[in-house]
């Protein structure tokens, strides 16, 4: 019997993925397989007990979404004059991007330190973020020896841009293809790393909020010219900026709609949920005490040994010696919510959360209290649509419903359960002292 | 500068650009507080990358997010094609009456940015933001091989007016010298 070249991965979102004998030898690697033990959300399965998913098959899904959406969107029949010459011509150019997109894809997480986004910002040196890891791990000798065994090889260089994208490649310029890839995975709005963790954490979690009309939505991505001026500029010369970028068909626009509130609900309702946001504190906190230095490092041996097992097993045993970060997480003994954001508070000041948090401090002492917050910028993103008529607008030209999406954004102060009853008469006392505009003046 | 230093700059930076006739979308802030902060050293913090249409930061994304989450910026729709402007609302103004140092401090910066670039549109912004970036990141080479490599990156940026663009980087930059944040 001849031996299989392509292998199928049964996947609860997308059906059966295939990959080929080089993408199974990528899916192979250490960095990869690390991925089996990094939980998607963090702890967010204390306040969502289903949400144990991990970055693994979220991987294998972005590779998945990623090549569909490269299938669609470069097919000689779809694409329009005035994009065509920034999508390479040839067959083997184009085979040659699909599978240096899917490499990508399939390595755009293996920077993810243990429980993901929790921790990093306080855990890593400074410059360093997971997108840096994974950008210098693509290459590190190991995975640009693998990449350049495949047949054709792969260049460890190509595959580190598209999986980071511009704001992650320091120093690296993007051409309009490089930027068309990069968009593909890691993109704002049509990214396949998007596409598939709001359809896998809304399965998981069980929160029906993250289900979008995907296959509608692919379907009718394409490469646009950009409305680009966002202003009437009639400047002669250059071809009228018009700089492409992935757009949808005016069809397209209410799966690309339920794309964006599937993302805002997702974020209100389980990425930014207080008890997960607190679970994170208390992660951060814990690490700080454990790690050497209070650091994770990032040479990619020692950084490999580090997953989300290890450092349950370390929360655990530390738990039973009484260091209280670990009992806050082992226990169950999370901080409760003091005070979160509200339009009243804001219009007073923006920083209404730093003052309570400064004041709290002030009043239970700083291993009592912690402050969180978070805003997404989903509300200000554009794309362009190409209307029946040909012509290419905004889509917060064409829609209301983007226009008037709101900012997910969050702002929280916290206190240790013995102190929350008392925490919550002061502030009910002193809120509108605390939180005024006076004090903010430079003037 | 703390965050609400910087937001009552970038609102100032916003009105004085409508002032001076700027439809004032995200691309023309962008551009705007690229260069107050990398020609005239406001010190904004933001990280720019060479991304559509020219020098952009994902951190000052977040920003206007977060301001407009704030109440203190609001999006105001156009009608087809445009995309919409960005309006600093009553409550930044508010929130700039109580920073006048910091707006004294940054007065001449941000006059000269809206001076400068106030009327232009999208496309010019691209073009100049994208020749002063690259003329920042390869200092070393000539206007020739500079405005071959912007055409090569923004292919729709002719080279001769990326040569243009230089040559005018230049003259703003000469000109910048007497503005420059203390």
């Amino acid at each position: 019997m001849p031996r299989k070249n392509t292998h199928e991965i049964r996947d609860p979102i997308h059906g059966f993925i295939k990959i080929t004998d080089d993408e199974r030898r990528i899916l192979d690697s250490a960095p990869v397989q690390r991925l089996r033990h990094i939980h998607q959300l963090a702890l967010t399965f204390f306040v969502y007990p289903g949400a144990t998913h991990r970055r693994f098959e979220h991987s294998l899904g972005a590779m998945e979404l990623a090549a569909r959406i490269f299938d669609v969107v470069t097919h000689s029949k779809i694409l329009c004059d005035e994009v065509r010459q920034f999508v390479p011509a040839s067959q083997e150019k184009l085979d040659h991007w699909r599978r240096t997109l899917r490499a990508a894809a399939l390595l755009h997480d293996i920077g993810h330190l243990p429980f993901s986004h929790a921790t990093e910002k306080k855990l890593l040196p400074a410059g360093w973020n997971h997108e840096r890891i994974t950008y210098e791990f693509i290459l590190s000798e190991d995975i640009r020896a693998l990449l350049n065994s495949l047949t054709p090889p792969i260049r460890a260089e190509e595959v580190a841009k598209l999986a980071v994208g511009p704001e992650n490649a320091k120093g690296e310029d993007f051409n309009i293809w490089d930027l068309l890839l990069s968009e593909m995975i890691v993109g704002d709005v049509f990214g396949a790393d998007r596409m598939d963790y709001l359809l896998r954490d809304s399965l998981h979690a069980g929160v029906a909020y993250g289900r979008y009309d995907l296959h509608r939505l692919i379907d009718t991505l394409r490469i646009l010219p950009s409305t680009a001026k966002d202003d009437k500029d009639d400047e002669k010369g250059d071809r009228d900026s018009g700089e492409p970028e992935l757009g949808v068909e005016e069809g397209g626009i209410h799966a690309a709609e339920g794309l964006l509130l599937a993302r805002y609900f997702m974020y209100m309702q389980v990425y930014l949920h207080h008890v997960r946001r607190i679970y994170d504190r208390h992660l951060a906190d814990f690490l700080i005490h454990w790690l050497p230095d209070s650091q994770f490092p990032t040479n990619v041996d020692e950084f490999l040994t580090f997953t989300d097992d290890v450092v349950m097993a370390a929360i655990r045993q530390r738990a039973r010696q009484g260091i209280d970060a670990a009992k806050r997480l082992a226990k169950r003994e999370h901080f409760k919510l003091l005070y979160e954001r509200n339009p009243d508070d804001i219009r007073v000041t923006p920083e209404a959360r730093q003052k309570v948090y400064d004041s709290a401090i002030q009043q239970f002492g700083e291993e009592s209290v912690r402050q969180d917050w978070f805003a997404e910028p989903a509300s200000i993103l554009s794309f362009p649509v190409r209307m029946m008529d040909e012509r290419v607008v905004d889509s917060r030209a064409r829609s209301e419903v983007l226009r008037k999406l709101p900012n997910a954004k969050v702002d929280y102060v916290f206190v240790a359960p013995d102190r929350i009853d008392e925490a919550r008469k002061w502030l009910k006392k002193n809120q509108r002292q605390i939180i005024t505009a006076e004090g903010e003046s430079d003037g | 500068m703390d965050r609400l230093q910087k937001v009552a700059v970038l609102t100032e930076l916003a009105d004085r650009m409508r002032e001076r006739g700027s439809w004032c979308g995200e691309t023309h802030l962008q551009k705007a507080a690229y260069f107050l902060q990398d020609l005239l050293g406001v010190s904004l913090d933001f990280d720019f990358v060479l991304y559509k249409h020219g020098p952009f930061s994902f951190d000052l994304r977040e920003e206007l997010a977060a301001m407009r989450a704030d109440g203190l910026l609001e999006l105001e729709p156009q009608e087809e094609p445009y995309g919409p402007k960005l309006v600093p609302t009553p409550r930044s103004k508010e929130l700039r009456d109580r920073y006048p140092k910091t707006l004294g401090r940054f007065n001449k910066p941000i006059s000269f940015v809206a001076d400068k670039l106030g009327e232009k549109g999208a496309t010019a912004l691209e073009r100049l933001g994208t020749a002063f970036y690259m003329k920042q990141k390869h200092h070393n080479l000539d206007d020739e091989s500079l405005a071959k490599r912007i055409n090569q990156f923004k292919p729709h940026v002719l080279v001769e007016s990326a040569k243009n663009a230089l040559r005018e980087v230049r003259e703003i930059s000469s000109e910048a010298k007497k503005f420059k944040a203390a």
